[in-house]
C-alpha cells in the first residue's frame, strides 16, 4: 500500500500542467497525495476512513475545479504549451495513475465490505453477482443464472414435442384414425394452385421451414438487442460523445474574412479564400457532449472510455 | 394570453413547467394589485415585505418575480416599438458555410428526439402546435434539460460552480449568434426567430446554483423563487413563441404572470407528486414552517408513512397549488388560436395528477400520481373546446 502510495507522488512531478493555471491546484495535489499516503500506511477504522474519505472527495472534488466538465473553446489549447515528449509522458502518467486509483478502489472496497459487514450495515450494491437481465425475445421475462436452467428445460422439451408431433403423432392419426392431413397433392388442389408445387421433396420443404424459422427468430433478438443498447446511448450524441461544433458547421475550418485588395491585382482572378482552423473544437469539427461526457453512454462510470474525436 | 406549456418531467428531475396561462384580472395600470391578488390567493403566504435575520427588510420573492415579469412585458413592447421603428443593425456574423442550414434542420430533428424520448406526452402535445413553434418549443426543452442534467444528471458529482459560469458563457454567446455546438444553434436559431429573452434563461442557471446548496426550503418565499428560477421562467420563455392573439386586449403583463403562474403550478405539482422519491435522496421541497405549524418534521417525511397529519397537510398544499392553476386557466384565452389547444391541453392533464395524488389517498410517498391513457385522450377533446373561446376584447375586472 505504501508503494502505491510512492508511485502516485513520483509521477506528480510530471503534472506541472496545472500549476501553469491553476497553483492552488497544485498544492492541494500535493496535500491530497499525502492524505493517501496516510491513509494507506495506518490501518484505518470505519469512522476515520468514513471522515477521510469524504474530505478526500472534497478535495478532489476541488481539484477538479481547476478542471472543469463543460469544454470551452480553450480547454484543449491548455495544453498547447508542451511539446510531444512532454504530452507522451503526461499520458503515461495518468494511465498509471488511473491504472493504480482502480486498484486502491477495489482493495478500499474489499475494506469496505468487510466493515459494513462487521458493523451489520446491509450493503444495497449487489452488484457483485449476476444481475437480472432482461430477455431478447420479447415478452419472456428476465434472464437470470437460475432462470437459465429453466430457459434450457423449456426450449428442450418444446423441441422434442414438435418432433414428436411432426413424426410420430401426425402420421399414426392420419394411419390410425384417418384423421390428420390430407396430403401435399391434395391440398395443392384444393388450393387451386398449380400441381408443380406439389412435387417438393419434403425433406427441401422441412429444411427450408426450418431455416425460415431460425432466421426470422435471429431477426428479432437482433433487433431487441439493438433497442437494448439504444436504450443505454446517450440520447444527445446519439452514443457517438460528440456535437457538431456550431462555429464551424463541424468542417474543422473557418473561412477568413478579411477583405482582400484587388487595386494591385488587375486581371488576376480572386484567389480562393483562406481557412483557418475553427478555434471551438481545434479542429476537429466536433466538440465534447456535456451530457454523458464523450463516453457515449446515457449512464456514464468511469469505466467507460472516453471516445476519441478522431474515431 | 399566454401558451401553456407543459412539461412533464422525468421523475428525477426536478425541473418541470408548465406554461399556463392565466391572466390574472385585475386593473391594467396598478402592478401592486395584481400582486395582492397572487398574494391573497395564498392563505399561508407571508406578507409582502419579510424581515430576514439580518433584521434588514428585504422583498419578498414574489415581488421580485413580478418585477421580472414587469421587465419582460416592458423589453417585448420596446422589441416591438423597435421593431417597427429601425431598421435592425446587422450584426456581422461568422461567414456561414454550405452545408449549415442542413445542419440546422438535423439538429432540430435531433432536438425533438430528445424530446420525444424523455417527456412522451409533453411531446405529444407540441405535435398539436404548428411547425415553427414545435421547434422552437423542443429547443427551449433540449437547452433546459441539458441545464437541468448537470445539476441533477449522471454526471452531477462533477459539476462545479466553475462548470455553470462556463455554461452560462455559453449561454450568453449563442445569444449572440455564437452557439457552441449543435444543440445550442437551434436555441440560437430560436431566439433569432422569435423575441426571446436570455434573462429567463440566465435566472434558470441561477435556481441550478441554487439547488447545488439548498435541500431544504424554510418558508414558501424560498420555495416559490425556487419554483420561479426552475418552472417560472420556462413560462416566460414560451409566451413569445406561443404569441399573444392580436385581438386580445389584456395587458401583456397579465399573459406573462398567467405563463408564470402555469409554471409555478407545474412545479408545485410535480413536487407534491415526488416527495416520496425526493425523501430518498434525502430533499424535502417543502416548507419547512408549514411542515412544523402542521406538526410534522422530515423524519416523519422520511418514514414514507400517510398519516393524518400529512393529509391534513397534502390539502393545504393541493390547494394552494390549484389556485395557482386558476390563476393560469383564467388567461389560457388570451394567446393566439394556434396555440390555445396545446396550452389547455397540458394544463388540464397536469391539472388532473393532482386529482390522481388525492385519489391515491395522498400516499405520494410510494404511489406514483399519474393520469392514465384514456384520461388523457379524454382531455384533448375538453381542450379543443376551451380553445375554441375566444380572446376577451374588452379589460378583464378583478374578482
Amino acid at each position: 500500500m505504501v508503494c502505491l502510495a510512492r508511485i502516485l507522488d513520483a509521477s506528480s512531478p510530471l503534472t506541472p500542467l496545472f500549476s501553469h493555471h491553476n497553483s492552488r491546484y497544485h498544492c492541494k495535489n500535493v496535500k491530497s497525495n499525502v492524505r493517501w499516503r496516510l491513509m494507506s500506511s495506518s490501518d484505518p477504522d470505519a469512522s476515520m476512513y468514513a471522515s477521510s474519505s469524504s474530505i478526500d472527495a472534497d478535495l478532489a472534488g476541488k481539484n477538479a475545479a481547476g478542471f472543469c466538465i463543460i469544454e470551452g473553446p480553450e480547454t484543449v489549447q491548455d495544453f498547447d504549451k508542451m511539446d510531444i515528449q512532454e504530452i507522451q509522458d503526461n499520458i503515461r502518467s495518468r494511465r498509471n495513475k488511473i491504472f493504480l486509483h482502480m486498484e486502491e478502489v477495489r482493495r478500499l472496497r474489499i475494506q469496505q465490505r468487510i466493515k459494513s459487514a462487521e458493523l451489520g450495515i446491509s450493503s444495497d450494491e449487489q452488484d457483485n453477482e449476476l444481475p437480472n437481465f432482461p430477455s431478447f425475445i420479447p415478452f419472456l421475462p428476465p434472464l437470470s443464472s437460475a432462470n437459465l436452467k429453466q430457459y434450457y428445460a423449456t426450449c428442450f422439451s418444446l423441441i422434442s414435442g414438435i418432433i414428436l408431433f411432426g413424426g410420430l403423432l401426425a402420421p399414426t392419426l392420419e394411419l390410425k384414425l384417418g384423421i390428420g392431413g390430407t396430403s401435399y397433392a391434395d391440398f395443392i388442389s384444393s388450393m387451386h394452385l398449380p400441381m408443380q408445387l406439389s412435387d417438393v421433396d419434403p425433406i427441401v420443404a422441412s429444411f427450408s421451414g426450418g431455416a425460415v424459422g431460425v432466421i426470422s427468430a435471429l431477426m428479432v433478438v437482433e433487433i431487441n438487442n439493438v433497442k437494448q443498447q439504444e436504450h443505454k446511448r446517450c440520447k444527445y450524441c446519439l452514443g457517438t460523445g460528440y456535437l457538431a461544433c456550431a462555429r464551424c458547421a463541424s468542417t474543422g475550418a473557418i473561412v477568413l474574412i478579411d477583405p482582400v485588395a484587388s487595386a494591385n491585382g488587375g486581371n488576376q482572378p480572386l484567389s480562393s479564400p483562406k481557412t483557418e482552423r475553427c478555434s471551438n473544437c481545434s479542429g476537429a469539427g466536433k466538440v465534447m457532449c456535456p451530457t454523458c461526457l464523450c463516453t457515449g453512454m446515457a449512464m456514464a462510470s468511469e469505466h467507460d472510455p472516453r471516445i476519441d474525436p478522431f474515431d | 394570453m399566454s401558451a401553456a406549456l407543459i412539461w412533464v418531467v422525468s421523475p428525477n428531475s426536478q425541473l418541470s413547467s408548465g406554461l399556463s396561462l392565466g391572466s390574472l384580472e385585475t386593473e391594467e395600470k396598478r402592478g401592486c394589485n395584481r400582486l395582492s391578488n397572487i398574494v391573497s390567493g395564498k392563505k399561508d403566504v407571508v406578507s409582502s415585505v419579510v424581515a430576514n435575520p439580518s433584521g434588514n427588510l428585504a422583498i419578498s420573492s414574489e415581488q421580485l418575480v413580478y418585477d421580472v415579469v414587469l421587465k419582460q412585458a416592458a423589453l417585448v413592447k420596446e422589441q416591438m416599438r423597435s421593431r417597427l421603428e429601425v431598421e435592425d443593425v446587422e450584426v456581422k456574423p461568422d461567414v456561414v458555410l454550405p452545408g449549415t442550414l442542413g445542419l440546422l434542420n438535423e439538429a432540430y430533428d435531433r432536438c425533438g428526439e430528445v424530446c420525444a424520448e424523455y417527456a412522451k406526452t409533453f411531446y405529444l402535445g407540441t405535435l398539436l402546435m404548428t411547425p415553427e413553434r414545435r421547434k422552437a418549443i423542443w429547443a427551449i426543452y433540449v437547452w433546459c434539460r441539458r441545464t437541468d442534467e448537470l445539476v441533477d444528471g449522471p454526471n452531477a458529482s462533477h459539476i462545479t460552480p466553475k462548470a455553470l459560469d462556463r455554461w452560462e458563457s455559453r449561454l450568453e454567446d449563442l445569444y449572440n449568434g455564437r452557439p457552441f455546438d449543435m444543440l445550442d444553434a437551434a436555441l440560437s436559431d430560436t431566439v433569432s426567430k422569435f423575441p426571446v429573452d436570455i434573462q429567463p434563461f440566465k435566472d434558470m442557471i441561477d435556481g441550478m446554483r441554487m439547488d447545488l446548496r439548498k435541500s431544504r426550503y424554510q418558508n414558501f418565499d424560498e420555495l416559490y423563487l425556487y419554483c420561479y428560477y426552475v418552472a417560472g421562467t420556462v413560462g416566460l420563455m414560451s409566451v413569445p413563441i406561443m404569441g399573444i392573439a392580436p385581438e386580445s386586449n389584456a395587458p401583456t403583463e397579465s399573459v406573462y404572470n398567467a405563463a408564470l403562474g402555469l409554471g409555478i403550478a407545474n412545479q408545485l405539482t410535480n413536487i407534491l407528486r415526488d416527495v416520496g422519491e425526493d425523501a430518498r435522496r434525502g430533499r424535502v421541497y417543502l416548507p419547512q414552517d408549514e411542515l412544523a405549524q402542521a406538526g410534522l418534521s422530515d423524519e416523519d417525511i422520511f418514514a414514507l408513512k400517510v398519516t393524518d397529519k400529512w393529509r391534513f397537510f397534502m390539502k393545504k398544499q393541493i390547494k394552494r397549488a390549484r389556485t395557482f392553476f386558476d390563476q393560469a386557466e383564467e388567461g389560457v384565452t388570451q394567446l393566439s388560436s394556434a396555440s390555445r389547444w396545446p396550452v389547455w391541453a397540458s394544463l388540464l392533464l397536469y391539472r388532473q395528477i393532482l386529482d390522481e395524488i388525492e385519489a391515491n389517498d395522498y400516499n405520494n410517498f410510494t404511489k406514483r400520481a399519474y393520469v392514465s391513457k384514456p384520461k388523457k385522450i379524454v382531455a384533448l377533446p375538453i381542450a379543443y373546446a376551451k380553445s375554441l373561446v375566444p380572446p376577451s376584447s374588452r379589460n378583464l375586472v378583478s374578482n
